[in-house]
């Protein structure tokens, strides 16, 4: 799951008036930030309510069923041809979506959400920052808690020296290496934190 | 004597700590460290100390061994990739430093430019194995250097962390990655201090512990709630509140920590909020001058 946060509604109003004024849709997305309540159908209402209350022409508001799928885009204007109208999409959904709509809809494209981690969510809490997408996943030997995603400097031979009371100096949370920590020790499998580990590499294309 | 030989002759070893500037005037911090002529073995230069900007160390490290000061260049990897490390190591080298303290370094939004992209390409025990590869002549990616350096690195530790286990492994991979001596985070509990040297007494690694001698209750709330890393118990913060001289009580505090833990460790490193006004009357205070 791609985790999102709305944008401050005077950043998107900024951002529209250096566009020419053109019937605007905003879209939704069906996936994930439906479910973190970011880009769902009431998140869309909302939206197309407080710009038509700025006085500015929205067209519609609308729900793709997987903004970063070009299938879904397809069917969506196939069942609603009025979108050919709109000049603007405002898309409430993650920044793949944003750029997958960007290069297919032959429209201007703005984004009405920030894309900051991938997570996931269990009813309504959201885990944030699962994954680093470092291409060289070794989640396993770490108990499954990812510590390149999980700590804010990626430590990956143990903790920094800035927590206290096994809390994360950065963050409101306890420290992501405690809890690996107790987690492997409870398995009795802290010898898989024995080895050093290499660092990243950044080279994806290997 | 350089501080490698410091570190090998058993000598009970004292270092202390100094920043360069926010700007470019060095005379402060020059007039500060030749009051420590005499006293410390080292002096320690921060590096961008609580992620806030400050003039290069590699700077200062040059300027005080040219006045006959050895240094500890502080080295995070808060501000730069493993192209940029290398870079500095082999600039500190050619600039006549010879001692590296590598750490990880405090996350950018504790300090005065939070919005800075953090860099942390390396941790602190994959910065000590770059060292050790480039003291024998080769580069992160095995290729030959044009000359080798010659450095001696250190690294850090936090004896009050908690778990202690979870700290040691850590430590441990910092001593196979050949750091040649630790420096601690600021000591204020003696006992938790010598439960932690007990602990890695096996390594035989030389411990220097941190040592900051209070000025004041606000300063010292200021340091438990905003260093990362330092703990201050409360029957301290109680002698600070009550203390009719709070900077001599500080200090007292500070010379009774030396003296308690002085048989558990290599040497003590001091540093000071506000200047070295007081290291030299500290260290007479234990015996140490």
């Amino acid at each position: 799951m791609i985790i999102t946060r709305p944008k401050p509604i005077e950043e998107i109003l900024t951002m529209l008036e250096k566009f020419p004024a053109s019937p605007i849709c905003v879209v939704g997305c069906g996936i994930c930030a439906r479910k973190i309540q970011t880009g769902g159908e009431s998140q869309v209402s909302s939206m197309v309510s407080q710009l038509r209350r700025r006085g500015l022409d929205v067209l519609d508001g609308t729900m793709v069923h997987h903004a970063c799928s070009a299938v879904s885009w397809n069917e969506l204007n196939e069942e609603d041809p009025a979108l050919a109208q709109a000049g603007i999409l405002l898309v409430l959904s993650c920044g793949a979506g944003i750029s997958l709509l960007g290069r297919i809809s032959g429209k201007s494209v703005l984004p009405g959400l920030d894309t900051t981690s991938i997570g996931g969510a269990l009813a309504d809490d959201i885990f944030e920052g699962l994954c680093s997408m470092c291409g060289e996943c070794d989640v396993g030997i770490f108990a499954g808690l990812c510590p390149k995603s999980g700590c804010p400097k990626s430590q990956v031979n143990g903790p920094c020296g800035g927590s206290s009371d096994g809390n994360c100096e950065v963050e409101e949370r306890k420290c992501i290496w405690v809890r690996i920590f107790e987690t492997l020790e409870c398995r009795g499998m802290l010898d898989l934190l024995d080895d050093t580990r290499p660092p990243a590499n950044h080279d994806r294309r290997l | 004597m350089g501080f490698e030989d410091v570190l090998g002759s058993g000598k009970f070893m004292v270092t202390a700590e100094v920043s360069p500037p926010k700007g470019t005037d060095l005379s402060g911090v020059l007039a500060e460290v030749r009051q420590l002529h005499g006293l410390a073995d080292a002096v320690n230069v921060t590096d961008n100390q609580r992620a806030v900007m400050r003039m290069s160390p590699l700077v200062l490290c040059h300027r005080l061994a040219e006045t006959g000061f050895e240094t500890i260049m502080h080295m995070t990897c808060r501000d730069r990739n493993r192209l940029a490390l290398q870079s500095d190591l082999l600039a500190a080298h050619a600039l006549g430093i010879h001692t590296v303290l590598a750490m990880s370094g405090d996350y950018p939004t504790m300090g005065d430019q939070p919005s800075t992209k953090p860099v942390f390409d390396l941790d602190s025990v994959q910065l000590l194995q770059l060292i050790e590869k480039m003291n024998n002549g080769f580069d992160f990616q095995d290729e030959p250097l044009a000359g080798h350096t010659s450095l001696c690195a250190g690294a850090a530790a936090n004896p009050g962390a908690r778990p202690l286990a979870l700290q040691l492994l850590k430590l441990n991979k910092k001593v196979s990655a050949k750091a040649r001596f630790i420096q601690t985070q600021a000591v204020f509990d003696a006992a938790v201090f010598n439960e932690f040297a007990g602990a890695i007494k096996n390594t035989g690694i030389p411990v220097i512990a941190g040592i900051i001698p209070l000025k004041s209750v606000r300063s010292a709330r200021f340091m438990n709630a905003g260093i990362p890393g330092v703990t201050i118990p409360e029957d301290i913060m109680r002698r600070m509140e009550t203390a009719a001289d709070p900077v001599s009580e500080g200090l007292e505090i500070a010379a009774e920590t030396i003296i308690t833990i002085r048989q558990n460790c290599r040497g003590i490193h001091i540093m000071p909020v506000g200047g070295h006004g007081n290291t030299r009357r500290l260290l007479e205070m234990c015996g140490l001058d």
